[in-house]
């Protein structure tokens, strides 16, 4: 047996090329599936990526449309120096107005019985507008004019589905009968969703009329604090990296300045806002809510994030550059600032923008600083008071308005998030191309 | 027969250029350069030879003090050079850097155009009055760098386009640009291929009309090629240093021998 075990037959015979023996298979079916993992796991990302793309988008879209009521109808003159001729002018408008909404629904077919108080309900008063249209464009007078009337928040969830027949509660804002009355609009289609820039360009409104809230002002805002923060820690970011990467001696201090900048990067960003709140409200005595103060608090947040990233990019820069300059005599400044700065700018620009993109999207500094509490209602008056009157911020915006009650707000944050995650990707986008166009290879 | 072949070789002694009194170089607790006395002539071409790691680069970049760039780098003993000590407190590093010229062994040009390479030693250091000063230096640094003729249609475009032997020419022209005294070059050849490598290796020895230049190299052959003076370095030790000839031929030192050899290194 044991001669038998050791004759060169019973040892492995010796395959060819095309056989493959079962070392390799496994060998094979371990690499397989590892790039099948590998693949399942960016396929999971991607559908959580779908997944949010279109939850957002569904939930957001409607906060850029607005139901309107679109009505067209002659005002002929008598009907017009007889309204003007009473006591309730707008009342009569109103009338004429409900009369001619009457008549454009018969002409549809559809029958339904309603009363003022229910389009009062649906629309408002529209007595006002209509009245001082005409007042304004009396030629008008006589011709066709159409009107488009911005329908209540509760007619707008209603026709996108945010309320329902069976979880609408009858209050003077709207009636479950007056639902009747929107059935009939839109198949006359009196009543439809429109575009509206107002979501884009308006302010904030009260707690009670999400239908005209607009993250113009927080938009403002927004901007007013990346200017600050771009303004301060670009210069100090740069400059501080540069003396780090290119001047400091390496010895224990500098070693402790690194490691605590390496670390400032990891602190939450609630305890910049608990410092900025303690420093810059309570010690400094500067406005609460103010861009200028978010700015600064941003700032120190993206401070180490821009320290980081030009480290980077000035360590990136070969040192035969630094060498070469050196050589032919040029001075440490000089050598950084005519050579390796140039080179490392494309890496210190998109650390930058990076670096901003993430203070556009922070929401805790700003809760603690009162940006998060405070309406928005108007745009600041002047480049000055944009920066020290108190304003909203877009994160801060859509944090207030996802714990506003009314959920009509719900939609409008989701909207808010669309428009936000508009600005980062660009910036992102400008990051990207500014990396594309300015690499250089040596 | 040593003696008639040195005469052969038509060295003729030239005024000491750069002279270093007991030069010890040291990286933190590393002892570098142990103790290095050595007198460099004017418009003589020096080769430092050795095994890697002997010193003699570390040695080179005293003459220029671009070990001041090094945090850990200390450097004692003298280094003169016109008799001048260049470790001076008020000798400024820099504009002995504009008297001491480097070319470093891998080529270095700077990411700009070939014009604005040799233009900008000139520019801070304000050699050029004008633009057609500057013109004429450019162009005055090319053709001593041998390169002239083939860039001279295209100034404008990156100096890193060049093939690695233009680079280093070009990098020549650069260290030439400046109008310093010395020349430094660390293995200026040993990136390049053997057609680069005689390129410049001639232009090398056109320098020496002009400049006193030292070499490093790897190359023993380069080193008996181009050199009159060559010194053998030898764990952080100078071994020997006299004339070329000599070195290769009848060496004083067994180490030299050993080297030179190839039994060592």
């Amino acid at each position: 047996m044991t001669d038998a075990s050791m004759s060169p037959e019973s040892v492995a015979p010796k395959s060819g090329l095309a056989t493959i023996d079962a070392r390799t298979r496994k060998r094979n079916a371990a690499e397989k599936r590892f790039r099948l993992y590998g693949m399942a796991a960016i396929g999971v990302g991607l559908l959580f990526l779908v997944f949010l793309f279109s939850s957002i988008l569904r939930s957001g879209l409607p906060a850029f449309t607005q139901t309107v009521l679109d009505i067209e109808f002659v005002l002929t003159s008598e009907q017009f120096d007889t309204a003007e001729s009473k006591m309730m002018k707008t009342g009569e408008y109103q009338n004429i107005f409900v009369a001619a909404l009457q008549e454009q629904l018969e002409a549809s077919g559809l029958e339904v019985a309603f009363d003022a108080k229910a389009i009062e309900r649906i629309v408002g008063k529209p007595g006002g507008t209509i009245r001082s249209f005409f007042l304004e464009n009396p030629d008008r007078i006589g011709t066709p004019v159409s009107f488009e009337l911005a329908a209540s928040s509760r007619v707008d969830g209603y026709l996108n589905g945010r309320v329902t027949r069976d979880t609408i509660v009858d209050s003077r804002f709207l009636m479950t009968t007056d639902l009747d009355l929107v059935d009939a609009l839109r198949d006359a289609g009196i009543i439809h969703g429109a575009f509206t820039w107002n979501f884009i360009t308006g302010t904030d409104s009260g707690v009670d009329n999400p239908g005209g809230a607009g993250l113009g002002a927080s938009v403002i805002g927004s901007f007013f604090m990346m200017l600050v923060v771009l303004f301060l820690s670009l210069p100090i970011g740069v400059a501080a990296s540069i003396y780090l990467e290119e001047f400091a001696p390496k010895n224990r201090w500098t070693d402790l300045i690194e490691v605590n900048i390496s670390n400032l990067a990891a602190v939450p960003s609630i305890v910049f806002g608990i410092l900025g709140l303690a420093v810059f409200i309570q010690f400094a005595g500067m406005p609460q809510s103010a861009p200028l103060v978010g700015g600064l608090v941003l700032t120190l947040m993206t401070l180490p994030t821009i320290i980081i990233s030009t480290r980077a990019s000035l360590a990136a820069v070969p040192p035969s550059i630094r060498d070469a300059a050196l050589g032919v005599g040029a001075s440490k400044m000089q050598s950084v600032f005519h050579h390796v700065l140039p080179l490392a700018m494309p890496g210190i620009l998109t650390g930058t923008i990076i670096g901003l993109a993430q203070a556009l999207g922070e929401t805790a500094p700003l809760l603690l600083i009162g940006m998060v509490g405070f309406v928005a209602r108007e745009y600041p008056e002047g480049f000055i008071s944009g920066f020290t009157d108190a304003n909203s911020a877009m994160p801060a915006q859509i944090y207030t308005w996802a714990s506003r009650a009314d959920p009509g707000f719900y939609e409008k944050a989701w909207g808010g998030i669309i428009i936000l995650l508009l600005f980062l990707i660009t910036m992102n986008a400008i990051a990207v191309v500014l990396r594309r166009r300015f690499e250089r290879r040596w | 027969m040593n003696d008639m072949r040195i005469v052969e070789r038509d060295v003729e002694t030239n005024k000491v250029k750069i002279a270093a009194r007991n030069v010890q170089v040291y990286y933190g607790t590393t002892h570098a350069i142990k103790d290095v006395s050595v007198e460099i002539e004017d418009k003589t071409v020096t080769a430092f030879i050795g095994p890697s790691g002997c010193g003699k680069s570390t040695f080179l970049r005293c003459i220029n003090r671009m070990n001041d760039t090094i945090d850990v780098c200390r450097v004692t003993g003298d280094i003169l050079i016109d008799d001048y000590d260049i470790y001076d407190p008020k000798v400024d590093p820099v504009q002995l850097r504009a008297k001491v010229g480097m070319v470093f062994q891998k080529p270095n040009p700077f990411p700009k155009s070939i014009y604005d390479n040799v233009a900008y030693g000139p520019r801070i250091h304000g050699l050029a009055k004008n633009k057609a000063d500057l013109d004429d230096i450019v162009e005055k640094s090319l053709r001593r760098g041998a390169i002239w003729d083939e860039v001279k249609d295209r100034l404008q475009s990156p100096g890193t386009g060049l093939s690695g032997g233009q680079q280093q020419r070009l990098c020549i022209a650069r260290a030439v640009a400046t109008e310093p005294e010395v020349l430094l070059m660390d293995e200026p050849c040993s990136a390049l291929d053997p057609i680069a490598t005689a390129q410049v290796e001639e232009l090398i020895d056109e320098l020496r009309t002009n400049y006193s230049v030292v070499i490093v190299t790897h190359s023993m052959q380069q080193a008996a090629r181009v050199s009159q003076k060559t010194a053998f370095f030898h764990l952080g030790n100078l071994v020997e240093y006299g004339e070329t000839g000599t070195i290769f031929t009848n060496p004083v030192d067994p180490r030299t021998e050993s080297y030179i050899t190839g039994r060592i290194g």
